[in-house]
């Protein structure tokens, strides 16, 4: 109860930190409205020369970016900013800080720093999954909204547990502050299914760099194409690396603190 | 700047060598930089890989084959011709790291020259590899003659050149406008699509080619590729030479104009 | 909860830490090299340094930089495991980080912030009352006291980004106390202030120390932090505890003597150089040696008998007899190093 007070106070603390800019409203409305817009030109740029691509129709892709997008502000609000800033303690010294304080280390870093207007492209997101889905004149049951609703937060979860593995990593290579890089750049190549990739990039996507649970997967949810057992799995996935981030995470901060070599 | 001309080579050797002492110690984050550049062309190359075959073997005269060879060449344009100035001048001017540069007895573009030329051939060594992985994994087909290859070296130069000089005198915006993030993104949708990163440019509506070869996005990285695929006829290609040296005499005018008034106004507001 | 008088509030046993360094030389073919091979070698940071401390004293730390004082604070605050040896604070073992110690301590770092920068210091120490659980009306009594007690007045409704360095070392350390910790650690607490936040600062570690019984340990190379609060000092040199007592032990211990200024009455013979300096005990320890002024460095227990004699042959204006500044002490304690004290000084001078 206490650690929902905290995230709480602390989110709370996050926004109006962030509110204190209010350009950057305006910067990130033009910023999410001009990726909105490359993302669908290119759609109907490859849509221009076919009807289908791998399988996949013009609005089931629509739908793709929505979700796209979704995903990225809902990472981008609490997730990305909190783990930037938690590679710039290690870099600054003030993590030293948070772990002289009687709460949980990795509760108190993970809600750090909100960028409240990334919710703009959640907002985004939202719409353009709901003109694809209407255009595909799929018909969302409340059993499918529930599937799509438990994906998505099992693929978020998928996502924060990774940033935390790539964050946690800056105990050893603390040169490297750039390295949540990686997953922006992996993160790009989810604006197509994953399914169109050779199968050494489908690992890659699924496996190293948990892409393909954050976006593919629930917009498969949503269209009616999942099957059973992938949302099993990435449910299961997701508590697997919860637990395996939180290990890694003490691991990293033994090493941090000097108790391993 | 009073630096005498035969003293240039000197400074960059030195330059040279710092970089790539300072660039191998941060490799780590050279190998993440690097990551970046190249998903993206293999991204789009699977893509439109995968429309050629959806749509029995070839896409407005490219066939899966030829989406292959031109991502892959692509992605070495790219990153042969590729800056970060755009994003960075800002934070160097906010942060205090541009006084310095100006204090010295050399023009602060040298400085980013050295820089950039290190990165792209340490990068490079990587980007070689990976490039003849995807042109084999994806059954490229690559058949230049000789005259495509010779011509591909002045295209490529001319392009590195404009795209750097272009894109450092963008950069000196960081003098005016204290938050360049919102125009470094317009920028690179402009280049994203008009260079041909998205899809070749002959894919585009009649109407969007036309403005593509008007600006100089084109002749920055789609040129030389179009060029050694052996796309363009002889005349086109010497049409393409006119165009870049075009831009990069425009570039060299306003990046003189830009940086003489940039200059003026950063001494005026105070470092 | 109360500590009996009579169990010290910190004990430190034999505390090692050795730090692993990567070094490479500096040139292209090291550069290369270093891609496939690193070279480290073990850094002592902390050589083995015991002591104890009663609650309530407030100890100072004294050494320069990279002496091991930062490491050995690091270490009690349990932000470091140590490499080997022991320690307790409040009972606990510090490196365990067990929440009931972590309530019960403070630490403030010089320069560092942990307030958030672009809002009111007072919704930052919101977060830090919910984070250690204090009482509401508790929390509103002792931000009451401590705003009054720093003279923030104001200044807490301010984001810390509009305050000045003093103003935001101020806030750092009422937020850092909130929660009536019962042990203070202090790292350069009073780093890159003026002299006059410096002077407050100090006030106030000893207000505070005096109002409450909290056990302060602070690491400085100020000498005036430790003069102005500081009955014990520790100095702390290569990890190695060279010294552990009170500041005029220090001097007494570590600078063998003292020094005699004499303004000499105008119109006299200046005195001979050789005699001067065969009285004061050696040709370099006469510091000055002009018309007017006579300066001489001489053993303690030659002082008496020096100045008897300089009065009975000289005409005297003034004369002044003073310890050696204390930093010039310090200078002389770190530049010698371990095993340097009273005794090597003899020796060297009775050449």
């Amino acid at each position: 109860m206490r650690s929902l007070g905290l995230i709480w106070l602390s989110l709370r603390l996050g926004v109006l930190n962030a509110l204190q800019y209010r350009a950057d409203f305006f910067i990130q409305l033009f910023q999410s409205l001009v990726g909105l817009v490359t993302a669908l030109a290119a759609v109907a740029l490859v849509f221009g020369q076919t009807d289908e691509l791998g399988g996949w129709s013009r609005d089931e892709l629509i739908a793709l970016v929505g979700v796209f997008l979704l995903v990225g502000g809902l990472i981008n609000v609490v997730i990305r900013p909190s783990m930037e800033k938690l590679m710039e303690g290690v870099r600054l010294g003030t993590l030293d800080f948070t772990l002289t304080k009687p709460a949980d280390a990795q509760l108190l870093v993970s809600v750090r720093q909100v960028e409240v207007w990334r919710l703009i492209d959640v907002a985004l997101g939202t719409v353009v999954i709901v003109i694809g889905i209407a255009r595909l004149g799929e018909q969302v049951g409340p059993e499918r909204a529930v599937a799509f609703g438990l994906v998505l937060v099992a693929g978020v979860a998928i996502i924060y547990s990774f940033l935390l593995i790539l964050s946690t990593l800056a105990f050893w290579l603390v040169r490297l502050e750039n390295i949540l890089v990686i997953f922006g750049s992996m993160y790009e190549a989810g604006r197509w299914p994953v399914g169109l990739y050779p199968p050494w990039l489908r690992v890659a996507l699924t496996v190293v760099v948990p892409v393909a649970f954050a976006i593919t997967v629930p917009v498969e949810t949503l269209v009616g194409r999942l099957e059973p057992m992938t949302l099993v799995t990435t449910v299961g996935l997701a508590l697997a690396f919860l637990v395996g981030s939180r290990w890694f995470w003490k691991f990293g901060l033994r090493h941090y603190t000097g108790a391993s070599a | 700047m009073t630096l005498r001309l035969g003293r240039l080579p000197a400074v960059y050797a030195a330059k040279f060598r710092a970089e790539i002492a300072l660039q191998v110690a941060y490799r780590g984050a050279l190998v993440i930089w690097l990551l970046g550049l190249l998903i993206e062309p293999i991204v789009y190359l699977v893509v439109w890989t995968t429309v050629a075959r959806g749509q029995g073997g070839q896409v407005g005269g490219f066939a899966a084959g030829d989406f292959a060879a031109y991502f892959t060449i692509l992605m070495i344009v790219n990153q042969l011709t590729f800056t970060w100035h755009f994003h960075f001048f800002e934070w160097r001017v906010r942060n205090g790291f541009f006084s310095p540069m100006l204090l010295r007895p050399v023009h602060p573009i040298h400085n980013d020259v050295a820089e950039n030329l290190t990165f792209k051939m340490l990068t490079f060594t990587v980007v070689g590899p990976v490039a003849l992985f995807l042109l084999a994994t994806f059954g490229a087909t690559l058949h230049p003659e000789p005259w495509h290859l010779i011509a591909f070296v002045p295209t490529l130069v001319l392009a590195m050149v404009l795209r750097f000089l272009l894109e450092w005198t963008l950069a000196l915006a960081a003098f005016w406008i204290t938050r360049t993030v919102a125009l470094n993104q317009a920028y690179y949708v402009a280049v994203l699509f008009l260079s041909g990163q998205v899809a070749p440019l002959s894919l585009f509506p009649p109407a969007v080619q036309a403005v593509a070869s008007v600006l100089p996005f084109r002749w920055m990285v789609a040129f030389p590729v179009e060029t050694v695929l052996g796309r363009l006829a002889p005349g086109e290609v010497l049409a393409g030479f006119g165009a870049q040296l075009g831009w990069i005499i425009v570039s060299l005018v306003l990046m003189r104009v830009i940086w003489r008034a940039g200059i003026r106004r950063y001494s005026a507001v105070g470092a | 909860m109360t500590l009996s008088a009579t169990r010290p509030s910190i004990r430190v046993t034999d505390l090692r830490k050795t730090y692993q360094v990567p070094e490479r030389e500096g040139g292209l073919r090291a550069a290369a090299g270093s891609i496939l091979r690193r070279t480290s070698r073990s850094v002592p940071a902390v050589a083995g340094i015991s002591f104890e401390v009663e609650p309530g004293e407030i100890v100072g730390f004294l050494g320069p930089n990279g002496a091991g004082k930062t490491t050995t604070l690091k270490m009690l605050s349990g932000l470091l495991y140590p490499t080997s040896g022991e320690a307790t604070a409040l009972g606990h073992v510090p490196w365990r980080r067990e929440p009931d110690f972590l309530r019960r301590m403070t630490l403030i770092m010089g320069q560092r912030n942990q307030l958030a920068w672009d809002i009111p210091v007072v919704d930052s120490f919101e977060l830090n009352r919910a984070i250690y659980g204090v009482p509401r009306d508790e929390y509103a009594e002792r931000l009451k006291e401590l705003v009054e007690l720093l003279e923030l007045g104001d200044l807490v409704r301010k984001p810390v980004r509009n305050l000045s360095l003093g103003e935001r070392m101020k806030c750092e350390v009422a937020g850092s106390l909130l929660h009536r910790p019962e042990v203070l650690f202090l790292d350069e607490p009073t780093i890159g202030l003026d002299v006059t936040m410096q002077r407050r600062i100090r006030a106030f570690i000893a207000e505070y120390n005096a109002r409450t019984g909290a056990t302060t340990l602070l690491t400085s190379h100020y000498m005036a932090d430790v003069e102005a609060l500081c009955r014990r000092v520790i100095v702390i040199h290569h990890g190695v505890l060279l010294y552990d007592g009170d500041l005029a032990g220090l001097v007494e211990r570590f600078s063998p003597r003292k020094t005699i200024s004499i303004d000499l009455e105008a119109g006299q013979k200046p005195p001979d150089a050789g005699w001067l300096a065969e009285l004061a005990g050696g040709p370099d320890a006469v510091v000055q040696h002009s018309a007017e002024r006579l300066t001489l460095r001489v053993l303690r227990s030659e002082t008496a008998a020096v100045t008897t004699r300089l009065l009975a042959t000289l005409s005297v204006r003034d004369l002044v007899v003073e310890e050696p500044p204390i930093d010039e002490v310090i200078d002389l304690v770190f530049a010698a190093g371990p095993g340097s004290d009273v005794e090597s000084e003899r020796a060297g001078a009775t050449r």
